[in-house]
């Protein structure tokens, strides 16, 4: 039994308390976080679905889920740079959209 | 019922347990004696324990093989049994959804059967195999045309012999590299890419415990069922209706989604859960085998045992008849 949780949708993020009526929200890379009376767990998600249930209950499924104290924080912020430059010279819209999703990934990384 | 067993043994038995007594016969040699494979010199007395010996050294190997193989089978059991278990809230939460409609009646059926590449894992392949035939006849029809996708050599090699028209695309060596969610949905999109389907049935062999294995299908809708299905309002897909889209897409957008990561979520099970079988199935028939040689080997002592003491007590009865002819 949890307080509330926040996920990353594709619209932006949604906080989901008890009582949320029954969504279904598609994910996109980003934070996602669990608050319970203790304090507040934070996770990285790299994409997949919300389900909110109407009997309270919410389902997360991504395809990776990686808690936040494991990542390295360095790591994160050398890679923003990196990639926003690569999106500049990338010319393929393969390679757009793989270096896209880099940016995406890291700046929702950076953010908290 | 003992020469019945030996029948089952293999008929090579029959010669050298045959029911004359041994200690009875001239004390000559006699070729009677000798299984006909062996050749003796003119005039040589010792009836031969090679040819038991022999097949008692290849038993015993047989034994040490199939025992190697049970170990090897329960270590990597245990490495995938984790996973498998793990990866089963994976698509928990789409049947908390979209609920399980096996029974489902649609045009293009899809039956995508699970098996494994290597053999001697006892009967899990053929089960399987079963299964998708039961499937393929509930759902042939008039217009209905239902296919196979087959993953794992072992089914390819059952479905080609009887089924091979419906075979639409097959898939062999999955578990060269140790299986993780990516490889399993890049094949998801080509299955998803390649063929026509309005629902997809995915056969595999759920494990339950180390000796239970039950074959399990799984289904997965095709966006466009779903949608019927909403519409229709029956059962737990009916109240899809109430859920709220988040985001810009659509319904329809968002199902379609939905049901490729639902389909590459079940197939991921599916497959871990396979491999997880195979491994128990091995380990059991691997166990049984080297059981098997065990009593063999026994059977073989005794009878190696025999030949050589009767051998013995001919020797002596020659070597006494001749002293006491020389005496009196």
């Amino acid at each position: 039994m949890v307080d509330m949780v926040i996920v990353p949708a594709t619209r932006g993020q949604l906080g989901v308390l008890p009582g949320h009526v029954a969504t279904i929200a598609e994910l996109k890379p980003g934070i996602m976080s669990v608050h319970d009376g203790n304090g507040v767990t934070k996770y990285f998600v790299s994409s997949g679905f919300a389900f909110v249930h109407a009997n309270s209950f919410a389902d997360l499924i991504a395809v990776e889920a990686v808690p936040l104290d494991r990542i390295d924080a360095c790591l994160v912020w050398k890679g923003l740079p990196e990639f926003t430059q690569k999106l500049k010279s990338a010319s393929t819209d393969l390679e757009k959209a793989e270096v896209q999703i880099g940016v995406d990934v890291h700046s929702a990384l950076n953010s908290p | 019922m003992a020469m019945a067993a030996l029948r089952r043994e293999g008929r090579r038995f029959a010669p050298l347990l045959s029911p004359r007594p041994i200690a009875a016969a001239a004390p000559r040699s006699s070729p009677s004696f000798l299984s006909p494979e062996e050749d003796v010199p003119f005039g040589a007395r010792s009836i031969s324990t090679q040819v038991v010996r022999n097949r008692m050294k290849s038993v015993k190997n047989i034994q040490k093989i199939t025992k190697a193989m049970k170990m090897v089978a329960a270590s990597k059991l245990r490495a995938i049994q984790i996973r498998a278990e793990n990866s089963r809230g994976l698509w928990q939460p789409f049947i908390a959804l979209l609920g399980d409609t096996p029974s489902i009646d649609v045009k293009k059926n899809v039956i995508v059967t699970v098996s494994s590449d290597k053999g001697l894992c006892g009967g899990i392949n053929s089960t399987s195999v079963r299964l998708s035939k039961g499937l393929l006849k509930l759902n042939s029809g008039p217009d209905k045309e239902p296919k196979y996708v087959v993953v794992g050599e072992k089914a390819k090699v059952q479905l080609i012999r009887d089924s091979r028209k419906h075979i639409h695309l097959t898939i062999s060596e999955l578990t060269k590299i140790p299986l993780n969610y990516t490889q399993v949905s890049v094949l998801a999109d080509d299955i998803i890419k390649n063929v026509e389907f309005d629902a997809l049935k995915i056969v595999f062999n759920k494990f339950h415990s180390v000796v239970s294995f039950i074959p399990t299908v799984s289904t997965v809708l095709s966006p466009e069922v779903v949608e019927r299905e909403v519409e229709s309002g029956s059962g737990k897909l009916g109240e899809l209706d109430s859920y709220e889209i988040e985001g810009g897409s659509t319904r329809g957008e968002t199902l379609q989604n939905l049901a490729e990561f639902q389909f590459s979520c079940v197939m991921f099970n599916a497959v871990l859960e396979n491999a997880c079988s195979e491994m128990g199935a091995r380990m059991s028939a691997m166990d049984s085998s080297s059981r098997n040689a065990g009593e063999v080997l026994d059977r073989l002592t005794l009878t190696y045992n025999r030949t050589r003491q009767a051998a013995i007590t001919t020797e002596l009865t020659e070597i006494i008849s001749g002293a006491s002819a020389l005496e009196g």
